[in-house]
């Protein structure tokens, strides 16, 4: 096992693997996203308490889960380029971060739009909301200081660490609703045994589930892409990286 | 007349706006992540291959 890893982790390995399966992240993201947007906007009944407005809950409940998805994969692939010095990992960390900034913005932007029939307005200082504001400021302050230094390496340890502290704000983002009073509603499907036995209808819960692993093949997908082009711009005075560069891929 | 009145004749009613404008940002926003990671992979073969070339 540790050998298939170390073989993968290898970053020409890496390349050429990722190549191959960039499509199965792909199609799958297409596939699954038109199945839960059409069971979700069409097939989903309407809500006897919020009407149609909860449909919101189809994109922004999977960007939630991404934003904070992600910012784990990034402190802990952060984590292990700092202890164990793989390369790879810095690279994961580095390309996850847009993407994970992206998603926290879906997340509070939708959760805004959502808001503004439900509560009232647009925004609230609520416990929950809060948290995740703070998420996107961490993603941001990671990105900064991943570009602030010209030495990847000094770039990938201040950052990794700066990402490793911030974890601290994930059960925080998670418990909010149950620590404090909070205009959020509680988790529907978060626990497993809620997951038996969920608070919300099965025409509900499969397209938000459907929606949810399309959005972490998206990330899968757009991860690999641009990690790949990392991957390029770090090892530029390899010889491998010549070849793929002057004479293309085989 | 405020934007969700205008748009109620979408389906979903008077939701129409704000469901319809989720949903706009969010294709937006994935497009626009499709796009910066093709701009990424071009610049960063266009800039290697210069290097190569005058290296050469």
């Amino acid at each position: 096992m540790w050998k298939w890893i170390q073989a993968f982790a290898s970053p020409q390995n890496f390349y050429y693997t990722a190549k191959k399966i960039i499509p199965w992240f792909l199609y799958p993201f297409i596939a699954l996203s038109l199945v839960g947007l059409y069971w979700g906007l069409v097939i989903a009944p309407v809500d006897y308490q919020q009407g149609e407005s909860y449909r919101i809950m189809f994109i922004h409940v999977p960007s939630a889960w991404m934003s904070m998805f992600i910012y784990l994969v990034l402190a802990i692939s952060g984590g292990i380029g700092l202890i164990w010095q793989i390369k790879l990992a810095n690279v994961v960390a580095k390309v996850s971060a847009p993407i994970g900034a992206a998603f926290t913005f879906l997340a509070l932007v939708t959760g805004a739009v959502w808001g503004k029939p439900m509560w009232g307005t647009w925004w609230v200082w609520d416990a929950r909301l809060t948290s995740e504001l703070i998420l996107l400021f961490l993603y941001l302050a990671y990105m900064s200081l991943n570009n602030a230094f010209d030495n990847p390496k000094t770039a990938s340890k201040a950052s990794s660490i700066l990402a490793i502290v911030g974890l601290i704000n994930l059960p925080v983002i998670h418990y909010s609703v149950n620590w404090w009073n909070t205009l959020h509603q509680g988790a529907s499907v978060s626990s497993i045994e809620k997951i038996s036995q969920p608070a919300i209808h099965s025409d509900m819960l499969i397209p938000l589930v459907i929606m949810g692993i399309a959005f972490k093949l998206l990330y899968g997908a757009l991860m690999l892409m641009r990690a790949r082009d990392e991957l390029l711009i770090r090892e530029q005075n390899s010889r491998w990286v010549k070849g793929v560069i002057m004479e293309g891929e085989k | 007349m405020t934007l969700a009145e205008y748009f109620s004749f979408l389906p979903f009613g008077k939701y129409a706006f704000y469901i319809w404008f989720s949903y706009l940002v969010t294709i937006i926003t994935i497009v626009i992540l499709f796009i910066r990671t093709s701009s990424i992979h071009k610049k960063t073969f266009l800039q290697l291959r210069i290097k190569y070339l005058r290296e050469k």
